[in-house]
């Protein structure tokens, strides 16, 4: 039951995405995503393989639907999903993954949880910004929109965050 | 356990590439931008990376590539002589006059080579069954090595030009007189020029060429350069020669044979 529930919340936050790519661009120094975020709340029980074919299918999803470069979602969603075992390994220790639990924000606190979220999504931007710009934008732009885009994205990301761990944890 | 860990970790990391190569594959497809950013970035890749690799394979290829240079550059010798020689034929039945004799030339090796002696030899891989004969001269594209004395089935013993007991026919420029050159014992690439009459003018810079009088090797093969001269016992010039030839780096070589030899020798007998 809680399973479904997390999956809904992933669907309709795949669509929110999608709304997100096309509507919300106000400035080119702001690259919302929170595609890293579903990620990493994906259930740690989640088969590591079937965790990276989601996540490719997720983000070409976005590309293809919404106004981005067909594959460059994917490109940068795939090492989130390769990495987020270790992140999560960094962050809260062994434990839960041995444990196959799930983290919220109640029992690994907020410092702990942020800081999950600034590295998956540190990593995202980093390879999508690096591949959108394709070498024909400077490196203070790259780093201004990654820096603005990481702030951003951890604070929708926290709110995000929310939605998933109330469906998964309640 | 770390065993049995490792299949499945390898698996996923296969996985990982597989997609984000297919996404990679994506990007490049639908844009033109990202395609020549990529297209660049593997340059540079196979620039820096199978270039280094090329280096490293070249430089350890360079003794057959030096084989390969050696065995053209003794087809170009050949080629030369046989103009040279097909030139003189022209000329000589213009002027009513015998041709020159030809030559026979056999690439080898130099296997063995003495530099720091009064009278330096060397060895050579090649043999009689080679088709290398006693009283053959040694060229390179730079000027005369020596002269073989000896043989056997497969290597060949020559007197260096570095040897005190050798001399060779030498003209002074092109149409200049002649004398004989011989190696001056002290320098790599010093010779002196001597029995130059005092009243044949000449000047420094003047490259000095065989004269094709001493049967072993054929005219006009550039030797040196002629620099100061001294007047010996008031009757001819001892002229200083710097040779073309470097006898420390000399590895490959041409044996030139003269086939008639032993015809031209028949007659001074």
């Amino acid at each position: 039951m809680k399973r479904n529930k997390f999956w809904k919340a992933y669907v309709l936050l795949l669509i929110a995405q999608l709304i997100i790519s096309n509507y919300f661009r106000f400035t080119p120094f702001v690259m919302l995503s929170i595609l890293p975020v579903m990620i990493l709340c994906v259930p740690v029980r989640v088969n590591r393989f079937v965790l990276l074919l989601l996540t490719f299918a997720s983000g070409l999803l976005i590309d293809w639907l919404s106004e981005g470069l067909l594959g460059l979602n994917a490109l940068a969603l795939v090492p989130v999903a390769y990495a987020r075992n270790s992140v999560l390994r960094v962050v809260f220790g062994n434990e839960l993954i041995a444990r196959k639990e799930d983290f919220t924000v109640n029992s690994n606190g907020l410092a702990s949880v942020t800081m999950a979220i600034v590295m998956v999504q540190a990593l995202f931007l980093i390879i999508y910004i690096w591949v959108d710009s394709a070498g024909t934008r400077t490196f203070l732009f790259n780093f201004g929109q990654f820096m603005a885009s990481l702030v951003v994205g951890v604070l929708v990301s926290l709110l995000t965050l929310n939605v998933l761990a109330t469906e998964t944890q309640r | 356990m770390k065993r049995q860990l490792l299949f499945p970790r390898l698996l996923l990391l296969a996985v990982f590439l597989l997609l984000e190569a297919a996404s990679l594959y994506l990007v490049s497809r639908n844009a033109e931008l990202q395609r020549t950013w990529m297209a660049q970035g593997g340059h540079w890749f196979m620039d820096k990376v199978w270039g280094a690799t090329q280096s490293v394979r070249n430089y350890y290829s360079l003794a057959e590539t030096n084989r390969q240079l050696a065995l053209e550059n003794f087809t170009l010798q050949e080629q030369l002589l046989h103009c040279q020689e097909q030139l003189r034929s022209q000329y000589a039945e213009d002027q009513k006059v015998d041709s020159l004799a030809g030559y026979g030339m056999i690439p080898a090796e130099v296997i063995k080579i003495s530099r720091n002696k009064q009278h330096n030899y060397l060895i050579l891989n090649r043999g009689y069954q080679d088709g290398i004969q006693e009283k053959s001269g040694i060229i390179t594209h730079n000027g005369v090595v020596g002269i073989v004395d000896a043989v056997s089935e497969h290597r060949a013993f020559a007197f260096s030009f570095q040897n005190s007991d050798i001399s060779i026919s030498v003209r002074l420029g092109k149409e200049g007189s002649n004398g004989l050159l011989v190696w001056d014992g002290i320098h790599d690439n010093g010779a002196i020029l001597k029995e130059i009459p005092l009243q044949n003018h000449y000047q420094a810079g003047d490259t000095v060429f065989t004269s094709g009088h001493s049967l072993m090797f054929p005219p006009d093969i550039p030797l040196g350069v002629a620099g100061k001269a001294k007047v010996v016992n008031g009757a001819t010039h001892e002229i200083e020669v710097t040779l073309f030839q470097d006898f420390s780096s000399v590895r490959f070589v041409t044996v030139i044979h003269n086939r008639d030899m032993e015809e031209i020798e028949g007659f001074e007998l």
